[in-house]
C-alpha cells in the first residue's frame, strides 16, 4: 500500500515537474535559447510555424497536466462544486465580454485565486482551465490562444496556496493580513498572467526574424527587446488588470473567503451506502 | 449539416496554410475563402434565427480589418528597416524614432493578415459548431472534466439569470452600484446561492448513482506513458532547432504524439459514452475533407508540378511583387467547398 503510494506520489510530482517546466520553457524558449535558434536553418519559415507548433505542445502539456489533476481531485462533490463555480466565473466573463470594463480587467481571477486558496492548487488548477475552456465556447473565443490562456488561468489558481506560508507566518489567518496578501499576490499575476500571453504572441506579431534571432543576440539582449516591447504594448493594460484584481481582493476578498471556508467544511462528509438484510439501500452522511 | 471532425478537417487545413506562406496573395486568398465561408454560415444562422452563436459584441471579420491595420502600423512604427522611406519620427522618441519604411509596413500587415486569418478559422467554427458538439469533442478519458463542462454549460444561463434578480431585488432596496464596494451585495449572494446550488447536486448525483471514484481510470502506465510522450515530443521540439537535427525531432515528435493519443484511447475504452443525437458521416462530409486535404497537399507536400518557393516571400530590404502559382491558388479553393453544402433555410 505504502509503495503504491510512493510511486503514485512519485508519478504525480513528475507530471506537474515535466508540464510545468516544459509549458515555462516553451513560452520562454526565446530567452533560454539563443545559441540554439541561431544555428536553426528553419529562418523565415520558423516565424511562421513556431506559434502552431507552440500551440500544439502548449495543449498537449495542458492535456497530461489535466488528466493527472482530474484523476486526483475529482469526486461527485467536487465534480458539482467546481461545475457551479465555473458557471458562475463564466457567466462573470460573459459579462466582462459583452460590458467590456477598463482595458485588461476581468473579474475572473478573484475567485480562482480564492477558491485555489482555500480549496487547495488543484482544485484552484481546474476552476481556472475551465473557467477559460467552458467561457470560450459560450462566447466563441476558441481560438489557437485558447491552451495559453488555459495554462496562464490553470497556473494562478495552482500557485494561490503558495499565500499560505506567509499567511501563517504573520498568524493572518481570517485577519486583513490574509487579504492584503492575496490581494498583492492577485496583483502580481494580474501583470504575470500578461507576460505569459505576451510570451506566446510576441515571437508572431513582432517585427522581421532578425530582430528576435539575428546571430549573436544574446539573452540580455532579448530580455531588453522583451522588455522594450512589453512597456510599449501592454503595461498599461496589465496594470489595470493588476489593480482590478487587487481591489477585488482588497474589497470581496475576507466575505467571500469566509463563505468559502463555511462551505468548505460543509463539503467535507463521505457518502457511506449501507445494506442490512431485509432493509432498503440507504445512504449516510457523516461529517468528518 | 457538416459533420464536427470535416469542420475540424477543414479548420486544420486552413490553419497549415495560413501558418506555411508568408506570400500576401495567397494569405489573401485564404482570408477570402474563409471569409465566403463564414458569411454563408452566418446567412444560414440569421435565416434560423439562432440566439446564442454569435455572442460577439462585435463583427469578427471586422475585427479582422483591424488586427491587420494595428499590425502594419505597430510594425512599421517599432521595425525601422527597409529602403522605401515614407517619412521618419524623431530620433528622441524612445523606441518609435526612426524612419517609417513601406517594407516594414507590409510585413506588418503579412503578419495580421496570418493573425486575422487565425482568428477568421476558428470564428467560423464557432459558428458552425453548436456548444454541445463542441463538448462532445472533450476526449472519453477527461470523463470527469466533460461532467464539469456540462454542468457548467447548463447552469450559466442560470448563474445569469440569478444575477439579474439578485440585481432587481438590490435595487429595490435602494442599492446602486458605486463603484468596486457596491458589487459586494450582487457577487455575494450569486456565490452563496451557487455553493447552496452545488451541494443540493451533489447529493442529488449520489442519490442517482454517479459514484465519486478515488483516482478514476488512471494506472500507473498510463501516467508514466503519458508523462513519457510528452518527454519524446519536447525533445523532438528541441531537436528541430538544431541544424541537422531536424528528420530526427520530427520523428520523434509523431512518436510522442502518438504515445500519448494510444494512452487517451486506451483510457477512454473503459469510458461507455452514448450519444442522444448520432451525427451521421456523410458523402458531403467526404467532399469537406478531401477539399481540405487537397488544400494540406498543396501547401505541404513537395508535388513536382508546384512551384512551392512562391510560398515564401520578404518585403525586406526593398518591396517587390510576390511570385503567383496558378496551382496553388486553385487548390485553396478547396476551403469553399463548405459554401456548396451550407444552404441557408
Amino acid at each position: 500500500m505504502t509503495k503504491r503510494f510512493s510511486t503514485s506520489r512519485l508519478l504525480s510530482f513528475l507530471t506537474y515537474g515535466v508540464t510545468t517546466s516544459m509549458g515555462l520553457i516553451l513560452l520562454i524558449y526565446p530567452f533560454l535559447f539563443p545559441a540554439i535558434t541561431q544555428k536553426s536553418t528553419l529562418g523565415q519559415a520558423r516565424l511562421t510555424e513556431m506559434p502552431l507548433l507552440l500551440t500544439l505542445l502548449l495543449a498537449l502539456c495542458l492535456v497530461v497536466l489535466l488528466y493527472e489533476v482530474q484523476g486526483q481531485a475529482v469526486d461527485t462533490k467536487l465534480i458539482a462544486l467546481l461545475g457551479i463555480l465555473v458557471a458562475i466565473n463564466s457567466a462573470l466573463r460573459f459579462m466582462e465580454v459583452a460590458i467590456p470594463g477598463p482595458a485588461g480587467f476581468s473579474p475572473i481571477f478573484f475567485l480562482i485565486i480564492l477558491t485555489g486558496y482555500v480549496f487547495g492548487g488543484r482544485f484552484g488548477f481546474l476552476l481556472g482551465v475551465l473557467t477559460i475552456f467552458v467561457s470560450a465556447i459560450v462566447t466563441g473565443g476558441v481560438g489557437p490562444w485558447l491552451p495559453s490562456q488555459m495554462f496562464a488561468a490553470g497556473w494562478v489558481g495552482m500557485s494561490a496556496p503558495l499565500c499560505r506560508p506567509l499567511v501563517n507566518k504573520l498568524d493572518g489567518e481570517g485577519k486583513i493580513s490574509e487579504v492584503i496578501i492575496l490581494a498583492v499576490f492577485g496583483a502580481l499575476w494580474g501583470l504575470g498572467y500578461g507576460v505569459v500571453m505576451n510570451l506566446w504572441t510576441w515571437p508572431f506579431i513582432a517585427g522581421p526574424a532578425d530582430q528576435y534571432w539575428q546571430a549573436g543576440i544574446s539573452w540580455v539582449e532579448t530580455l531588453q527587446r522583451y522588455g522594450a516591447y512589453y512597456l510599449i504594448t501592454s503595461l498599461a493594460w496589465d496594470f489595470i488588470r493588476a489593480a482590478g484584481n487587487f481591489l477585488l481582493i482588497l474589497l470581496l476578498g475576507s466575505p467571500t473567503l469566509i463563505a468559502l471556508r463555511r462551505f468548505k467544511h460543509r463539503f467535507t462528509f463521505t457518502y457511506r451506502s449501507s445494506y442490512s438484510q431485509g432493509s432498503k439501500l440507504d445512504q449516510k452522511g457523516d461529517t468528518t | 449539416m457538416i459533420h464536427t471532425w470535416a469542420w475540424i478537417g477543414w479548420l486544420i487545413s486552413a490553419l497549415v496554410a495560413l501558418s506555411i506562406t508568408r506570400n500576401p496573395l495567397y494569405l489573401f486568398l485564404i482570408l477570402l475563402c474563409i471569409a465566403l465561408v463564414g458569411w454563408t454560415q452566418e446567412r444560414r444562422l440569421s435565416s434560423e434565427s439562432s440566439q446564442t452563436q454569435n455572442l460577439l459584441p462585435f463583427s469578427p471579420f471586422k475585427f479582422v480589418l483591424v488586427i491587420i491595420t494595428l499590425s502594419a502600423l505597430f510594425n512599421a512604427v517599432i521595425s525601422h528597416f527597409g529602403e522605401t522611406v515614407l517619412f521618419s519620427l524623431p530620433e528622441w522618441l524612445p523606441f518609435l524614432g526612426g524612419p517609417i519604411t513601406l517594407e516594414a509596413l507590409a510585413f506588418g500587415a503579412i503578419n495580421g493578415l496570418v493573425l486575422g486569418g487565425i482568428f477568421a478559422a476558428f470564428t467560423v467554427l464557432n459558428l458552425a459548431l453548436p456548444v454541445r458538439s463542441l463538448v462532445r469533442l472533450i476526449p472519453r478519458a477527461y470523463y470527469p472534466v466533460a461532467v464539469i463542462t456540462s454542468i457548467a454549460i447548463t447552469f450559466i444561463p442560470n448563474a445569469t439569470r440569478q444575477f439579474q434578480h439578485i440585481r432587481e431585488a438590490q435595487a429595490i432596496r435602494g442599492h446602486r452600484v458605486r463603484g468596486l464596494r457596491g458589487w459586494l451585495p450582487l457577487i455575494m449572494p450569486l456565490l452563496v446561492g451557487g455553493l447552496e446550488r452545488a451541494l443540493g447536486l451533489a447529493e442529488a448525483m449520489t442519490a442517482r448513482g454517479f459514484a465519486s471514484s478515488e483516482g478514476g481510470n488512471q494506472t500507473s502506465q498510463t501516467r508514466l506513458g503519458m508523462v513519457l510522450g510528452l518527454l519524446m515530443l519536447f525533445g523532438g521540439w528541441l531537436l528541430r532547432l538544431i541544424e541537422g537535427g531536424q528528420l530526427l525531432g520530427i520523428g520523434l515528435m509523431i512518436l510522442g504524439i502518438t504515445l500519448i493519443a494510444a494512452m487517451l484511447w486506451s483510457i477512454g475504452r473503459s469510458v461507455p459514452r452514448t450519444n442522444y443525437n448520432q451525427e451521421i458521416w456523410r458523402f458531403r462530409d467526404f467532399l469537406v475533407l478531401i477539399g481540405s486535404m487537397v488544400v494540406i497537399s498543396a501547401f505541404l507536400l513537395p508535388i513536382p508540378w508546384i512551384d512551392q518557393s512562391t510560398l515564401h516571400y520578404n518585403p525586406y530590404p526593398i518591396l517587390n511583387l510576390p511570385g503567383f502559382d496558378p496551382l496553388i491558388g486553385a487548390a485553396t479553393m478547396g476551403l469553399l467547398i463548405p459554401i456548396f453544402i451550407i444552404k441557408p433555410k
